[in-house]
């Protein structure tokens, strides 16, 4: 009975070395290449620690948000990539998302999800080609993306919120 | 470059292809730690433990995504347990992606896959089909069928092959028949042939069952995957020593199949590969040394017949799957 529960107990060990393991193996590239994807307290953060002059914010950003972000998470390798979480002041979820990546491919975050698009338009915002997506989120919540590339990054703005809402906060991104 | 192999790991293909790598590796350690701290030594059971390296991670990123689409977001990504992208972006002398060695071991695994399981399995299977091997059906009176005539089992037809090298193979399929050389026959006495044929009767048996079909064309899916190939050939290492229970249960005689198995060692395996010159010697001799340590292995295990214990099996084995699903989804 003794060597059956020891035979347990050390197979419960070799998974705790294992998941420590892994969370070391997982680390270990944040410190071999200082510019990967990881967290950062706050923009300014982000633009001296990677250099990038460039971050697009909102100047105009409504009530019911809560600046700063929530969460920032930023990268320059292989490709110069910020995201910026904000809450809803009220119901503490994420209610928007603003990316910016220097690659077509990346995809931002999923927390915002559309699962049903109900219409799709491009048309030009302040000289720029904005494609924007209107739609429905989970719980029956309507939610709109506007992407557009500036310069060479591409822009995309995610929020749990009508297009006229989503317009105003993109077009106030655009200088 | 680093954009394209950003671009390749990002889409579904590429994650799947990634992820399951990491899933493999992870559940290859588990299983391994499992059956070593069960002492698990019934080869049907530690089979059963060595699938799940190799079935799993077909499924893992599937379900997992339908589960938690968001789970290759940035956000769950930086929480994750370990993000191979973070290995995979990762530049030598800021040029050259630590994934174009991934990519390279996935082309050599994918290409040892093909010369080394695929086409012999696919030359087998042809060759099962064919009826023009050259042999003599053997009759009851023959020395093979003197030797099997007390087996309590269904015999299969058993052809004698005029070949004075050591033959012995099973064909599958509707025409399943086995063929021995008379080479073998030679070197074997009556009940090391009787335990010898017994063993491929047991390898028919077991080819009748789906399941190992099954096995095989989820394990094609995992064709790029190193682990999956390692753990492929355990697996076929298990499937032997499971017939040699099986043939050792129909003949009641371990030793005369150790007997039998000890004419299958190869003398030049003891050579050591390291000093060999020519690349090909040194590719035949570690097959041949890998050859001869399973035999071995096979041989001390009929020699030294412990009792397999089977208690609380299926309670590890679903265990061992919790630990693994558990892990694996937090490993992106």
């Amino acid at each position: 009975m003794n060597k059956k529960f020891l035979s347990f107990f050390y197979f419960a060990l070799t998974v705790v070395i294992l998941i420590a393991a892994l969370k070391i193996f997982n680390y270990l590239p944040m410190m071999i290449q200082k510019d990967t994807m990881r967290r950062y307290h706050s923009i300014e953060d982000v633009k001296s620690k990677l250099n990038i002059k460039e971050i697009s914010v909102p100047s105009y950003f409504p009530q019911s948000l809560v600046w700063p972000p929530s969460e920032i998470f930023a990268q320059n390798k292989p490709f110069t990539a910020v995201v910026m979480e904000f809450r809803h002041a009220r119901i503490g979820d994420i209610a928007l998302i603003i990316s910016q990546a220097d690659s077509k491919d990346f995809k931002a975050d999923e927390k915002i999800k559309i699962v049903q698009i109900k219409e799709k338009i491009s048309y030009p915002l302040k000289g720029r080609t904005v494609t924007l997506e209107a739609g429905m989120c989970k719980n029956e919540e309507p939610c709109s993306r506007i992407v557009w590339d500036e310069g060479r990054y591409r822009i995309t703005v995610t929020a749990k919120a009508s297009p006229p809402e989503l317009l105003k906060i993109s077009e106030s991104m655009i200088r | 470059m680093t954009s394209f192999f950003n671009s390749l790991f990002n889409s579904y293909l590429g994650m799947f292809m990634t992820q399951a790598f990491c899933h493999s590796i992870i559940a290859f350690i588990v299983v391994d730690r499992a059956v070593y701290l069960w002492s698990i030594n019934n080869p049907l059971i530690r089979q059963r433990f060595h699938l799940i390296v190799v079935l799993l991670p077909v499924f893992s990123f599937p379900l997992y995504q339908a589960i938690n689409p968001d789970r290759v977001s940035v956000s769950f990504r930086m929480e994750a347990l370990f993000d191979i992208n973070r290995w995979l972006n990762l530049e030598l002398w800021e040029t050259i992606p630590l994934g174009l060695f991934f990519v390279v071991i996935m082309i050599i695994t994918t290409i040892i896959f093909i010369f080394q399981e695929m086409l012999p399995i696919l030359k087998h299977t042809v060759e099962s089909r064919r009826s023009d091997i050259e042999a003599e059906e053997a009759d009851d009176n023959s020395v093979a069928g003197q030797a099997i005539k007390n087996l309590p089992v269904e015999k299969p037809d058993i052809f004698i092959l005029d070949d004075d090298d050591r033959v012995l193979f099973s064909t599958t399929g509707r025409n399943a028949a086995v063929f021995i050389s008379t080479g073998l026959i030679k070197t074997l006495d009556k009940e090391q042939l009787q335990a010898a044929i017994a063993h491929e009767i047991a390898h028919i048996a077991r080819n009748k069952k789906p399941l190992l079909i099954a096995v095989f064309l989820f394990r094609i899916i995992m064709f790029f995957n190193p682990v999956a190939l390692l753990e492929f050939r355990r697996l076929v290492q298990e499937e032997e020593k499971i017939c040699d229970d099986m043939a050792v249960a129909l003949t009641q005689k371990p030793h005369a199949l150790s007997g039998a198995l000890k004419k299958f060692y190869h003398k030049n395996g003891d050579a050591n590969p390291l000093k060999l010159k020519k690349l090909s010697e040194m590719r035949d001799s570690i097959e041949e040394y890998s050859h001869n340590a399973h035999i071995e292995n096979r041989i001390h295990r009929l020699e030294s017949r412990g009792i397999c214990k089977t208690d609380g099996e299926w309670l590890k084995f679903i265990l061992t799957i919790t630990v693994i699903m558990g892990i694996n989804y937090f490993v992106v």
